[in-house]
């Protein structure tokens, strides 16, 4: 409590008064007792105490949970104190590859809309989650090996968006088997370096 | 002279050509006495009471509206009651340079986070700048359509970090909330 540039307030006052007239009562060897039984007095004592026992037994949930101990990372009840970000495992070309979930661009839709699509491939239609703005975040480029390379299509760009899941509620979503929910410490695990590179740039936390 | 005298009082006197008969006497002759009077006067009258309440209304008006106090400026009297000043020992040598070298700490501390986030925004920025102007590169239609505001975007409400996350099946105990802040009209 603040004590040094604070003043007393009322209920301290009270408890003070209360404390004073116990002692005097005591002094004067209950000379006051016509007025005692009468009624039932609360003091500011008892109401202190009373909130702490309150206080004892309320208990607050564990900050880490059980998902934690075991190290489950498909849940989204770990790592309650950082930022977690899902992680599929794609098929490009002939490679199964740990990426951020991405999917082919369209011609004649906007990027975010491609993004929003793409959120609802892998998370099913009804995800409430805000994405953040229309511009692309980050960038990643990569040449197709020689073996694939048309005229045209020499490599591909994948733009990144973020967006916040609103609601952590899941029980709706499509997911298959091989997703994980990972902070960006835990990226490192997954990701190819290149790609690493990339994407950590544009991550916080 | 017998036959003269007693003859007019016998019949109504007939005395002015301007009435058409007996009987339509009082209706027919232009009055103007006392009642048109009390009109005019009344007219003016409430005109003049008009005229003197606008005025007071223009001044009142014209007067500076009353300032709204703020109620966190003022602070009620009881709490300057000197029996609510505590009595605390005074503060050592040790506790007050404990204090200042732990200000300094913190000083640094805060000073090197705030560096930190700084150049974490920047980094953020060079990289959203780059990939635009890959975009930009491969087509001027989509590099529009993403520099467009999104207008859906604030206001962002997101909850704060709780230190604690929520209990599952917590049933709060009930109460009643009375509002009780004083409403000024100017």
């Amino acid at each position: 409590i603040e004590l040094e540039k604070s003043h007393y307030s009322d209920h301290e006052i009270r408890k003070l008064e209360e404390e004073e007239q116990l002692r005097r009562r005591k002094e004067s060897l209950y000379d006051d007792d016509d007025e005692a039984p009468g009624k039932t007095v609360i003091m500011a004592q008892d109401l202190e105490d009373k909130w702490e026992q309150k206080l004892q037994q309320f208990k607050a949930a564990p900050r880490i949970t059980d998902a934690d101990k075991n190290n489950n990372r498909t849940s989204l009840n770990r790592k309650l104190d950082s930022n977690l970000m899902l992680l599929v495992k794609q098929k490009i070309g002939n490679q199964e590859l740990w990426l951020l979930p991405q999917v082919e661009w369209q011609p004649g839709e906007t990027l975010r809309s491609t993004a929003e699509r793409a959120m609802a491939t892998f998370l099913g239609d009804h995800i409430q989650a805000k994405i953040l703005g229309n511009a692309p975040y980050g960038i990643y480029k990569y040449k197709f090996p020689r073996a694939v390379r048309t005229e045209d299509n020499v490599g591909a760009k994948v733009f990144f968006f973020k967006a916040f899941l609103q609601s952590s509620d899941l029980s709706q979503a499509e997911l298959k088997e091989d997703y994980l929910w990972v902070t960006k410490d835990e990226l490192g695990d997954y990701l190819k370096s290149e790609y690493l590179k990339k994407v950590n740039r544009f991550l916080l936390d | 002279f017998f036959l003269s005298s007693w003859l007019p009082q016998t019949l109504p006197f007939r005395g002015s050509h301007w009435q058409a008969s007996l009987l339509a006497l009082r209706a027919s002759l232009p009055v103007r006495a006392q009642p048109k009077k009390k009109k005019k006067v009344d007219v003016k009258r409430e005109q003049a009471q008009k005229d003197r309440m606008k005025k007071k209304i223009k001044k009142l008006e014209k007067a500076a509206p009353e300032m709204i106090p703020i109620e966190d400026f003022i602070a009620p009297l009881q709490y300057s009651d000197s029996n609510r000043v505590r009595s605390l020992p005074p503060l050592s040598f040790e506790e007050n340079e404990r204090r200042v070298l732990l200000m300094k700490k913190w000083c640094l501390f805060k000073q090197k986070q705030d560096k930190a986030e700084k150049k974490a925004i920047q980094n953020l920025v060079e990289a959203q700048q780059e990939a635009l102007k890959e975009l930009r590169l491969e087509s001027e239609e989509l590099y529009q359509a993403a520099i467009r505001r999104d207008e859906g975007l604030f206001p962002f409400e997101r909850d704060g970090p709780d230190y604690t996350p929520p209990l599952p099946g917590y049933d709060p105990p009930e109460g009643k909330c009375v509002d009780i802040t004083k409403v000024y009209t100017q």
